[in-house]
């Protein structure tokens, strides 16, 4: 008898609610002879609870154990991620604008005042001035000509490296940012895919 | 007095060596021309740009140590304050981000949607800084 081949490739990345019952159609994409996919997508990997906490893993040998207790005889391939991470979201975040209106003034008068530092620790007024002499052969203390230019070319500088015109793009590629972001994500999401996961931990103490 | 000279010449040439170099890597860490070429899409020209910094650099060298006195129109600052400013804000932009500050932050306070608008508070900050700076903090 020829067998059948069941192929599973696990999502990346994804969310669900606390008390949710998560089944194999949410966290992989599975391709199965047709009478056994409906079967196959209801299966029950794992219920969502408080001791969970933020995160789950769901590593793909589980899920190949589900699905061999209740289908003999399959063949199982896996392509691509070897676990899903499941983030538990447990209600609505960023609701408080007072909150985020106390990062915004946070970050604003805190990038006001280290540009400041910054300009006094490089001695940038003394340079601007005597830039000014060099150019027009005039003593100004205050080269405001230079210094008004200067202060709005920083802010653009800062718009240009990170590619964004308030919410419009110079151009489709992601900024650097973004990039950025999704770096650090990818890092964190690595950690726990080992670290959280208790397939691929095994401790001294607990044998 | 012909070994001094010579010693003296020796050790600007090597610290002329270090600073310069130390320049180079500091842009090259930071990114800013690569950037700059992937924005506008002319990946060719890059030799062209390492020529700009070498020669710019050596013309600020020459400026702060020469004193030359032009006797030009001020407006030409103008453009001048335009090109500093953006040079600046591009490394204060680069510098926070090798440093990995802002997805840090963003993912610490759960806020990872807003990112635009948390950028642009540090944007407008870095203008309201600089200007409050120049035309009322330091007379003071």
């Amino acid at each position: 008898m020829l067998e059948k081949t069941i192929y599973i490739r696990m999502h990346h990345r994804v969310q669900a609610r606390n008390h949710e019952k998560i089944r194999l159609e949410d966290i992989a994409q599975i391709i199965a002879p047709e009478e056994l996919l409906p079967k196959l997508k209801e299966l029950n990997i794992h219920q969502v609870s408080e001791k969970d906490k933020n995160i789950v893993i769901i590593d793909v040998m589980v899920v190949i154990g589900v699905i061999t207790e209740v289908i003999k005889n399959v063949d199982i391939q896996t392509v691509g991620p070897a676990q899903t991470i499941i983030e538990v979201i447990y209600k609505k975040k960023g609701g408080s604008i007072s909150f985020f209106l106390l990062i915004w003034f946070l970050l604003f008068f805190g990038s006001a005042m280290a540009i400041m530092n910054f300009h006094d620790d490089v001695s940038m007024q003394s340079v601007q001035e005597k830039l000014y002499t060099i150019i027009t052969g005039v003593r100004d203390q205050k080269p405001l000509l230079f210094q008004i230019p200067y202060s709005l070319g920083l802010g653009f500088g800062m718009i240009l490296f990170f590619n964004h015109i308030f919410k419009k793009r110079i151009n489709e590629e992601p900024s650097p940012l973004e990039v950025e972001m999704f770096n650090y994500q990818m890092d964190l999401d690595n950690y726990v895919s080992i670290h959280e996961n208790k397939e691929s931990m095994k401790k001294l103490d607990e044998h | 007095m012909s070994i001094k000279t010579i010693v003296v010449i020796f050790i600007g040439i090597s610290s002329g060596l270090a600073v310069g170099c130390g320049f180079v890597a500091f842009l090259a860490v930071l990114g800013i021309i690569p950037r700059l070429t992937q924005l506008s899409k002319t990946m060719k020209m890059i030799h062209w740009y390492e020529w700009a910094v070498v020669i710019g650099a050596i013309t600020g060298v020459l400026a702060s140590l020469r004193d030359p006195v032009l006797g030009l129109t001020p407006y030409i600052l103008i453009p001048l304050g335009i090109t500093d400013g953006i040079f600046v804000g591009m490394l204060a932009a680069a510098l926070t981000e090798v440093l990995n500050v802002l997805p840090i932050l963003m993912k610490r306070v759960g806020m990872d949607g807003k990112l635009i608008t948390l950028l642009m508070a540090i944007v407008l900050g870095k203008i309201f800084g600089s200007i409050f700076q120049w035309v009322y903090f330091i007379h003071h």
